[in-house]
């Protein structure tokens, strides 16, 4: 069976508010304190990783007012409202606060009047605020809410950081995965995961990571379970990669093409991305160890601008044009001339 | 390739022990064999994937069985199950 990306995880559908800002809180390091309706953010949810600023729905324009995602009240907002009489505040506050609003974050150490606040207690809607600038703050959060609600995909192989390289070990059980992955271990790479790889898609990249309950176990035919953390320490494993190539180990088979210049990539679309595909047929007398480490430090070669298999084509080119347009009477041998015994 | 859906009976869970009997059986089938659970979907001939699954007395898995032999491969996977995996709970 081909290596095949599985279906996607249903994601996450909604976090709660509370979750949001107890996160924010303890894992990204953001001082946030609570303006009004904390008591709500358990049945406010948020349900896409998006942000808006209300600018044009306080303004008085609220057709494609984007209610449903988290709302961002930075300097232009405050100093909007602001130079408003206080009832045509309030006219634009309740114009927003009937929407149904999950969040509303005050950037920037801004603060609202209280009767402001007030309209938002009514609503139920929570306000926080926090002392970071608005785009940092955007940023980060977009970033947190992103993750949670990224794409995932389960796929069956061992994945291992060589030479800094994510190598996905695929291919049919019992073919010998997690043995290849304990080898690299044995020669100081290190181990992501091993028969359960969890993908995960942030932006344009791939992240492995192993799943919390399969966390550098791996499984080894005749011997069992072993833990790789405990034997090898804190060296041998990796905690998450970005996924770089899939190496695919195959049994031999004759009829199977197999690339011989490395001039054509195969690759594989994973959850929308495409990653680099390598097909390894196992024959004896193949060490697949050494295979991996020459596929990281050849992928890491192309990486920065030599791809040998071009450079060889290369130079295939430039003996035959020498051939047809260069000097005559050149003798063809494949060395030009012997300099002695020197070196 | 076939589906059916399981229950797990045992009282403690599918654990180590009942894990490692259903991969054992499961490899001495050609098919491929995928466990869905929780819209997770694990390798069933792989012990790690199958335990990670942790599934609990009640849970309900979807087995699919794809190869020249799904048919037998999957009625004697059912039947382990339901057989509570030929053990007695402790």
């Amino acid at each position: 069976m081909p290596f095949s990306p599985q279906a996607p995880i249903p994601r996450k559908e909604k976090i709660s508010v509370s979750y949001l800002v107890g996160k924010l809180r303890e894992r990204v390091n953001i001082n946030i304190t609570s303006c009004a309706s904390e008591h709500c953010s358990d049945e406010r949810f948020v349900n896409e990783a998006d942000l808006h600023r209300p600018g044009l729905a306080l303004a008085g324009y609220i057709k494609l007012f984007t209610y449903q995602r988290v709302q961002i009240i930075g300097n232009t907002e405050t100093q909007f409202l602001q130079n408003l009489p206080k009832d045509k505040q309030k006219e634009a506050f309740r114009r927003i606060t009937k929407f149904d609003i999950p969040v509303i974050f005050l950037t920037d150490s801004n603060e609202l009047p209280d009767y402001l606040l007030q309209i938002t207690e009514e609503a139920g809607i929570p306000v926080f605020s926090t002392p970071l600038e608005t785009t940092r703050f955007m940023y980060l959060l977009r970033d947190f809410l992103e993750d949670q609600f990224a794409i995932q995909t389960m796929v069956h192989g061992s994945m291992v950081d060589v030479y800094g390289i994510g190598i996905l070990v695929a291919g049919k059980s019992g073919i010998g995965k997690s043995e290849v992955a304990l080898d690299l271990v044995e020669r100081g790479h290190r181990l992501v995961a091993d028969d359960v790889v969890m993908l995960t898609k942030k932006s344009s990249v791939l992240m492995a990571s192993a799943t919390e309950m399969s966390k550098h176990f791996m499984e080894i035919r005749g011997l069992g379970i072993v833990d790789v953390m405990s034997m090898f320490g804190i060296r041998a494993i990796r905690y998450q990669k970005r996924l770089e190539v899939v190496l695919e180990l195959t049994l031999w088979d004759e009829t199977r093409e197999i690339e011989r210049t490395g001039l054509n990539h195969d690759s594989v679309n994973v959850l929308g991305l495409d990653i680099p595909l390598i097909h390894l047929p196992i024959t004896p007398g193949k060490n697949i160890t050494v295979i991996a480490e020459v596929i990281a430090m050849n992928y890491l070669l192309k990486h920065y601008g030599y791809d040998p298999a071009k450079a060889f084509q290369d130079r295939i080119q430039s003996s035959i044009s020498d051939k047809t347009q260069g000097e005559k009477g050149i003798p063809k041998r494949a060395i030009e001339y012997f300099e002695g015994d020197i070196e | 390739m076939i589906k059916k859906k399981v229950t797990i009976l045992n009282s403690a869970g599918l654990h180590a022990r009942p894990s490692a009997a259903l991969v054992k059986l499961a490899s001495k089938f050609e098919s491929d064999f995928y466990i869905h659970m929780y819209g997770y979907r694990v390798n069933g001939k792989s012990i790690l994937g199958v335990m990670t699954l942790a599934a609990e007395e009640g849970a309900e898995l979807e087995l699919e069985m794809d190869g020249p032999d799904e048919k037998k491969a999957l009625k004697t996977i059912v039947e382990l199950i339901e057989n509570k995996f030929g053990m007695d709970d402790e």
